[in-house]
């Protein structure tokens, strides 16, 4: 077997697929060790959907900017609101946003909005922006009750104070707690199994609120740097949110977050249910992700993001991350020069030029290879709203 | 007979209820509050503890996340009993008369007889309880995530009323004799009348609140997620005055005599004077905190990454201990001991 992956694009559902290598551009970033075997396993017998990713609008990113919807830390609901109405029209061509929610929302769904609370307070899903989803969401007719605000990490959760601040009668679910193996959270028979390390526990077990109890999944991540993925965003945000036991993808200086984001990404149902992606942009991380709180490295920038397609949206945070830097004069997230490793996450967190990982944006373009997105920068319809 | 009813002050050997009493005092005065030595005795509770332990009559009572109620003899640091909630508890414990009283997520607040660990009654809600339910004269007032507050009698637990407010409620409620407080999801104070739950005033701020209010010389004292720490007028809710912090604000008040201390999200604790607002000191102790600080005999302390105790006139850090990490617990000074408990399950008595 040669290092070609044989991942087939497409939807990894009801059958287990093996994968034996890797695509070389993926394995161009470091000398890492050699990929091993995954093996995935979707749900059995789930049929995809055509609203799963890239969903309806692939290559599409609509970007609403206002520099008043953030002023000195904190976000405008309303301002937010009237971005993501007109973010959701330019999306998908109709003259009233709930005709958009409506593309991809039924009053019959459950609805999980998959929040990013890591990092949280400094940077989290803005709660303002899950109110508004929430409210365009109950415009539907679909009852508070139908609404899961989950993540993987309850006490997360907690430091935001999502619990108080979100409508009542809409669930809050914390998949686990830090300090359990979090087991009874997840689906036994869907997971990610691969041995990167030498690790004891070789499998990654998808949520169980995603495998049966949502049918639709909006997303709502964050715009960050992450210290070994690149970049966390609607792609990392789903797959690490979604399934346990991840960390071991990472070994400092060393990850495999290229390519497990995208395979998880592509396993059923999490593709097809995750339909709208909706990227908090109101601040940007641009170094420390994704769990700093030093504000120096934290832009207050007023942005949301709006798509179907995950790996066109993280493909323009990926650009965005990166100028950012450039404009701050730190490396470039694609280098690779073990000087700039430490194993010190004091020096990582304070000092720009340092990384604790050889990070692995390339996992964005993987994505795209397994058939979940746009990844050429060129063929991104990338449409800009301002205020 | 015990209850958590006390104003004023605690014998040393009592902490009924959140930070000590119900003024949210936090033990002022009452314990000597040095550097512990060394930890007496650890107690594994096998889940997180997100609440604050209550202590009454060499018993030490901690809520864990996977429901069950644990009753600590702290002589020994042994279970004398156990009780399991049908949901995750959150709720720090409260105790009047012969019951330990908290909130579960399965919407219920739990009577539990103090000696044997049996249940006295439950009172439903339609959401989470995550606050602690508070006791005066004779009713209990809790809020829940359904967005009600509640008062039940405390004997039986039978509805007296509720009252819907605009958002969910995870503040804890202060009581007085007449008049309850309480902060909403809807960004608003509420102040109720304790004897039918009419709403007296409300006051908006510009996010919801996760914080629980202090009275303190007249004034309501609150910090809100839109960052400000809030003094209203108890009596109308006017907007007495408000000091900006960096971050959101889900800490509570402890006061003392004439200053309170809060926390951050931006990881200070500050001093005020309770009158005017004016900033005493801040001083920083971790990246973030949630939980409320609680004031002993001239030190402050605070759990967040671990426990800090801060000299009450200067802010200045006088120990630390790495071990406490915590949301929402407040160490229990009494008999002699300092009580943590941490949000990875384990509770330390410290010496």
């Amino acid at each position: 077997m040669d290092r070609r992956t044989f991942v087939k694009v497409g939807c990894i559902g009801s059958a287990s697929v093996l994968v034996q290598g890797l695509d070389p551009m993926l394995r161009a970033e470091g000398v890492a060790p050699a990929l091993p075997a995954i093996d995935l396993h979707g749900l059995p017998d789930y049929k995809p959907s055509s609203l799963g990713m890239p969903g309806l609008f692939p290559g599409r990113v609509i970007e609403a900017r206002d520099r008043n919807a953030i002023a000195r830390n904190r976000v405008s609901q309303p301002l937010v609101r009237r971005m993501l109405e007109r973010a959701m029209k330019e999306l998908t061509g109709e003259t009233s946003a709930r005709d958009a929610w409506a593309k991809f929302i039924a009053t019959t769904d459950v609805v999980g909005i998959k929040i990013n609370p890591s990092g949280a307070p400094a940077c989290c899903s803005s709660p303002e922006i899950i109110r508004e989803i929430i409210a365009s969401v109950q415009s539907l007719g679909v009852p508070a009750r139908n609404i899961v605000v989950y993540d993987r990490y309850s006490y997360e959760i907690d430091i935001a104070s999502y619990q108080a601040l979100l409508p009542p009668g809409v669930r809050i679910v914390g998949i686990q707690d830090a300090f359990s193996g979090g087991g009874t959270g997840y689906e036994p028979t869907v997971y990610c199994d691969a041995n990167f390390f030498g690790e004891w526990e070789t499998r990654s077990h998808m949520a169980g609120v995603v495998a049966h109890e949502v049918t639709k999944i909006i997303n709502v991540p964050t715009m960050k740097d992450h210290s070994a993925a690149g970049i966390t965003g609607a792609l990392k945000n789903l797959a690490y949110g979604t399934f346990n036991n991840v960390a071991r993808t990472h070994r400092a200086p060393h990850s495999f977050t290229n390519p497990m984001i995208g395979l998880m990404c592509s396993v059923e149902p999490l593709r097809s249910k995750a339909v709208l992606h909706i990227m908090d942009g109101m601040r940007q991380v641009w170094h420390g992700g994704p769990l700093t709180q030093v504000q120096d490295f934290i832009d207050q920038t007023g942005m949301l993001l709006v798509a179907t397609d995950p790996v066109a949206m993280d493909t323009i945070e990926l650009e965005a991350i990166e100028k950012k830097r450039h404009e701050r004069g730190v490396p470039s997230l694609w280098q690779h020069d073990p000087e700039s490793i430490t194993p010190d996450s004091r020096i990582f967190f304070h000092d720009a030029s340092k990384n604790l990982f050889f990070r692995q944006p390339g996992h964005v373009a993987a994505a795209g290879k397994l058939g979940l997105g746009v990844s050429e920068l060129k063929q991104i319809d990338h449409r800009l709203l301002s205020s | 007979m015990m209850t958590s009813e006390k104003t004023s002050t605690t014998s040393a050997a009592e902490w009924p209820t959140l930070l000590g009493d119900n003024a949210r005092r936090g033990g002022q005065a009452q314990v000597r509050f040095q550097s512990p030595a060394n930890a007496a005795w650890q107690y594994r509770a096998a889940s997180p503890v997100r609440s604050a332990p209550v202590f009454h009559g060499g018993l030490l009572y901690v809520a864990s996340v996977n429901g069950m109620l644990h009753a600590i003899d702290v002589a020994t640091g042994t279970s004398k009993w156990k009780f399991k909630a049908a949901g995750p508890v959150h709720s720090t414990p409260s105790l009047f008369e012969n019951a330990i009283l908290f909130g579960c997520d399965d919407g219920q607040v739990y009577a539990i007889d103090q000696n044997s660990g049996e249940s006295l009654w439950e009172a439903a809600s339609q959401g989470e309880v995550w606050s602690s339910p508070v006791v005066r004269n004779g009713s209990v007032f809790f809020g829940s995530a359904d967005g009600s507050v509640y008062a039940v009698d405390g004997r039986h637990g039978q509805s007296k009323w509720s009252q819907q407010l605009g958002g969910r409620i995870y503040s804890t409620i202060y009581a007085e004799e007449h008049q309850l407080y309480v902060g909403c999801g809807d960004g608003k104070i509420y102040s109720l009348e304790a004897a039918s739950g009419k709403i007296l005033w409300s006051q908006a701020t510009g996010n919801g609140i996760d914080s629980s209010p202090a009275v303190s010389d007249n004034l309501v004292l609150i910090g809100s997620e839109d960052f400000f720490v809030y003094g209203l007028d108890a009596i109308n809710g006017e907007v007495r005055w408000k000091y900006e912090t960096g971050l959101g604000i889900a800490s509570s008040p402890a006061v003392s005599g004439d200053f309170a201390v809060i926390g951050s999200k931006d990881g200070f604790l500050y001093a005020f004077e309770v009158r005017t607002g004016n900033l005493r000191w801040k001083t920083a102790v971790g990246e973030v905190v949630t939980a409320p600080p609680v004031i002993g005999d001239g030190v402050v302390c605070i759990q967040a990454g671990g426990t800090f105790a801060l000299d009450v006139s200067s802010g200045k850090i006088v120990w630390r201990a790495g071990l406490g990490g915590a949301l929402q617990s407040v160490p229990v000074l009494a008999a002699g001991s300092i009580y943590v408990a941490s949000l990875n399950g384990e509770v330390y008595a410290l010496r």
